[in-house]
C-alpha cells in the first residue's frame, strides 16, 4: 500500500473511532438519565428490586404465589445477590442495578477488546474498535443500563469464554477452574447462560474430549449441587418458579423479526465473523468464540422467539461477533493466515491492501447501521448534522422527547425503549406515589417502583402468575377473593399481564377513574367500585 | 447386504469418534467432526419429520418452526459431508 494510501486508512479509521466513541457517550448520557430515575423504566426492573431486597435479608425470592403478598421472582439470584449490599447502606433503589448494569456492559467491551487484541495479532486499535463496537449496538444499549440480570449474565459469559480460549489448549488448570466458575455464574445469573456453557463444552470437547467430559462432570457436579440447595431450601419454589414458570409459547413471527432485525442493525461485523468461522472450519482450528457465536446466534435467536423474551437473548451472539469479526479484520490487516491450500488459493495479499480501506469502512457502516441517539436538547445540532429525525413515537402525548433509533420499533420483542426521560416522567412517577399514600390498604400495582417507593409491600408479579397460570402452577382464589372484597386501595395497571380471570375480577371489584402518562406508558388507575357485592363467599 | 452396510459404518463411525477421545491430548478431526454432523444432521431431520408420523393427531403438517428445523438440519449434514475430506487436520 502507497503512503496516500495509508494516510486515506488512518484518516477513515479515526472517523470510524470518533463514530463508535459518539455511539458511546450516547450510551454514558442514557445510562446516566436512567440512573437518576427512581422507577421502573424498563417492564419488570422493580420485581428484581424486590428479589434484591429479599436476597439482602437473606430471603430467597422463590415463593408460593398462592398466599398473600402473591410474589415471587422467575431469576436466579447472583445478579440480585451482587446488588444486595447496596440495599444494606441505600434500602430498596434502581440506580445501584443500574450502575452495576452500565459497568458490565463496559467489563464486556474490555475483555472483547482484550480477546481481539491477544487472538488478533496485536492491533491495538481495532481491539478499541470491537469493544466500542459492542458498546453500539442497539440491543446492548437497550438492556445495559437496566437494573436487570440481561446485561450481567454476558459479562460472566464473556470472561468465561475469553478464559477458556486461552486456558484449555494450555492444560492451565486454575484458568479452567475460574472460567468454569464464570460459566457457573453466568448460569446462576440467567438460565439462558445454559447455551453459552453448551457452546463451550462443545468446543472443549472438539479440543481434548477426555479432558472436556472431566470438565462437564465436575462443572455438573457444581451446578447440580447449587440447584439442589435452592430447591431444598425454598420448598420446591425454586423448581415451579424458575424453571417451570419459565417455559412458555414460541412466536415464529418474533423470532424472524428479531433475527432480521439482529442482522439488519449487525450485519457489517455479522459477515465478517460468519467469514472468520468458515475460514476456522476448513483452514484451521474452530475458536471458542466461533462455537460460541453459532451457539447463541441460532439458539439464542430461537429462544428470543418465546412469548416475553426479546433482543437481549441475541447480545451474547454480538459479543461473540465483536470478537470474531475484529480478529478477522486483524488477520486480513497483517495478512496472517495459518498455512493452508485453500486460503493460499485466494489474492491474500491483496485483499490485505484493500483492507485498509475496507475495514473502518466496515466499522464506518455499522456506527451508522446501530445509530441511536436523542434529537432534541444538547443532541438536536448533532442530530442535524447527520440528518436524522424521531422517527419513534409513543402516540399518546405530545410532548415526548426526541429520539431516534435505526432499529425502529417495528420488530415484536424489540423494547421500546431507548429515549431520555424528563421531568415530566419524574412528576409522573411522585404522582402516582402520592396516590399510593392516600390509602392505608395495601396497594396491587403491575410495577413494583412505586410501591417501593411509598414503603408498601410489592404484591403480585403478574407475568409470573400469567406464566404460572398457563403452566396449570396458579389459581389465584386468594388473590380474587382480597380483590372482590376490595381489600386493595388502589390497583395500578401497565401491560395487563395478569391471568384472565385476575383481570376480571379488578374490571368488576374496581373501576377505572384515573390515567397518569410516565415513561412512555399509560398507567391505569383503578378504585374500588362504590357500593360493590362481592361475588365469592369469604 | 444393505444391514451389513450399516453395521460397517456404524463401526467406522463408533471407531473414529472414540480414538478421537482415547487420545490424551489430541481433539476431534475435521473427518469426525464431519461424522457428527452428518449422523446428527440425518438423525435430526429424520426425527422432526418423524413428530408428525408420531403425533398423528396433529394438524396443519409441516409448520414454519418445523421448516427451519429441516432446513438447519440439512444444513448441519452438507457440513458434516463437506468435512469429510479434510481427513485428519484437527478441527
Amino acid at each position: 500500500m502507497t503512503k496516500p494510501g495509508l494516510h486515506v486508512h488512518r484518516a477513515l479509521m479515526l472517523c470510524a473511532t470518533i463514530a463508535l466513541l459518539f455511539a458511546a457517550l450516547v450510551y454514558t448520557v442514557y445510562a446516566a438519565n436512567l440512573i437518576a430515575f427512581p422507577y421502573d423504566y424498563d417492564q419488570g426492573e422493580g420485581f428484581e428490586v424486590q428479589d434484591t431486597a429479599l436476597l439482602s435479608q437473606f430471603r430467597l425470592p422463590y415463593l408460593d404465589t398462592e398466599t398473600y403478598p402473591f410474589y415471587s421472582s422467575n431469576y436466579p439470584p447472583l445478579f440480585h445477590m451482587l446488588a444486595a449490599p447496596f440495599v444494606w447502606f441505600f434500602g430498596p433503589a434502581y440506580w445501584y442495578g443500574r450502575l452495576l448494569g452500565y459497568a458490565a456492559s463496559l467489563l464486556i467491551s474490555v475483555v472483547i477488546a482484550q480477546a481481539v487484541y491477544r487472538d488478533g495479532h496485536q492491533n491495538r486499535w481495532i481491539a478499541l474498535l470491537a469493544g466500542l463496537a459492542f458498546l453500539s449496538s442497539n440491543f446492548v444499549y437497550h438492556i445495559g443500563p437496566l437494573f436487570r440480570q440481561n446485561i450481567m449474565v454476558v459479562a460472566f459469559e464473556a470472561l468465561a469464554v475469553v478464559l477458556l480460549a486461552r486456558a484449555f489448549p494450555r492444560g492451565d488448570r486454575r484458568g479452567i477452574v475460574l472460567a468454569l466458575f464464570c460459566l457457573l455464574c453466568a448460569g446462576y445469573t440467567r438460565q439462558l447462560a445454559a447455551i453459552t456453557a453448551l457452546a463451550a463444552f462443545i468446543w472443549m470437547f472438539l479440543r481434548g474430549p477426555r479432558r472436556a467430559l472431566l470438565c462437564a462432570f465436575g462443572f455438573g457436579l457444581a451446578g447440580g449441587l447449587v440447584f439442589l440447595w435452592l430447591n431444598l431450601t425454598s420448598g420446591g419454589q425454586w423448581w415451579t418458579q424458575a424453571i417451570v414458570a419459565n417455559v412458555n409459547d414460541f412466536l415464529y413471527d418474533q423470532a424472524v423479526g428479531l433475527f432480521r432485525l439482529w442482522f439488519g442493525l449487525h450485519g457489517f461485523l455479522l459477515v465478517p465473523a460468519a467469514l472468520l468461522v468458515m475460514v476456522e472450519l476448513y483452514a484451521d482450528r474452530l475458536s471458542i468464540y466461533s462455537i460460541w457465536f453459532l451457539a447463541t446466534a441460532g439458539l439464542g435467536g430461537i429462544s428470543a422467539g418465546t412469548w416475553g423474551a426479546g433482543d437481549s437473548y441475541l447480545v451474547p451472539s454480538i459479543a461473540a461477533a465483536c470478537i470474531l469479526s475484529g480478529i478477522f479484520f486483524s488477520r486480513m490487516l497483517a495478512n496472517a493466515w495459518r498455512p493452508s491450500r485453500l486460503l493460499q488459493a485466494l489474492p491474500l495479499a491483496r485483499i490485505a491492501s484493500l483492507s485498509l480501506l475496507l475495514v473502518p469502512a466496515l466499522y464506518l457502516g455499522y456506527a451508522r447501521a446501530t445509530l441511536k441517539m436523542p434529537t432534541t436538547g444538547e443532541f438536536a445540532a448533532v442530530a442535524a448534522l447527520l440528518g436524522v429525525e424521531k422517527n419513534v413515537s409513543f402516540h399518546t402525548r405530545q410532548d415526548e422527547p426526541g429520539f431516534y433509533d435505526s432499529a425502529t420499533w417495528m420488530a415484536g420483542g424489540y423494547a421500546r425503549i431507548g429515549y431520555l426521560l424528563t421531568e415530566a416522567d419524574h412528576a409522573a412517577g411522585a404522582q402516582i406515589v402520592a396516590r399510593i399514600e392516600q390509602t392505608d390498604k395495601p396497594v396491587l400495582s403491575e410495577d413494583a417502583g412505586f410501591s417501593i417507593a411509598a414503603g408498601r409491600d410489592v404484591v403480585t408479579n403478574p407475568t409470573q402468575l400469567r406464566n404460572l397460570y398457563l403452566a396449570g402452577q396458579f389459581a389465584g382464589d386468594e388473590l380474587v377473593r382480597m380483590i372482590e372484597y376490595q381489600e386493595f386501595g388502589l390497583i395500578i395497571l401497565r401491560a395487563q399481564f395478569f391471568p384472565p380471570h385476575i383481570l376480571e375480577a379488578m374490571g368488576q371489584a374496581y373501576v377505572h377513574s384515573e390515567t397518569i402518562f410516565m415513561n412512555g406508558f399509560d398507567y391505569l388507575l383503578l378504585f374500588p367500585r362504590p357500593a360493590y357485592e362481592p361475588r365469592v363467599a369469604s | 447386504m444393505v444391514i451389513l452396510g450399516r453395521q460397517r459404518f456404524t463401526v467406522w463411525a463408533a471407531e473414529s469418534i472414540l480414538r478421537g477421545m482415547d487420545a490424551e491430548s489430541a481433539g476431534i478431526t475435521k473427518r469426525q467432526l464431519g461424522l457428527l454432523l452428518l449422523v446428527g444432521g440425518l438423525v435430526g431431520f429424520c426425527a422432526i419429520l418423524a413428530v408428525d408420523i408420531v403425533d398423528v393427531g396433529r394438524e396443519g403438517g409441516i409448520g414454519p418452526a418445523q421448516t427451519v428445523a429441516l432446513i438447519a438440519m440439512a444444513l448441519a449434514a452438507l457440513v458434516g459431508l463437506s468435512l469429510l475430506p479434510l481427513g485428519d487436520a484437527p478441527a
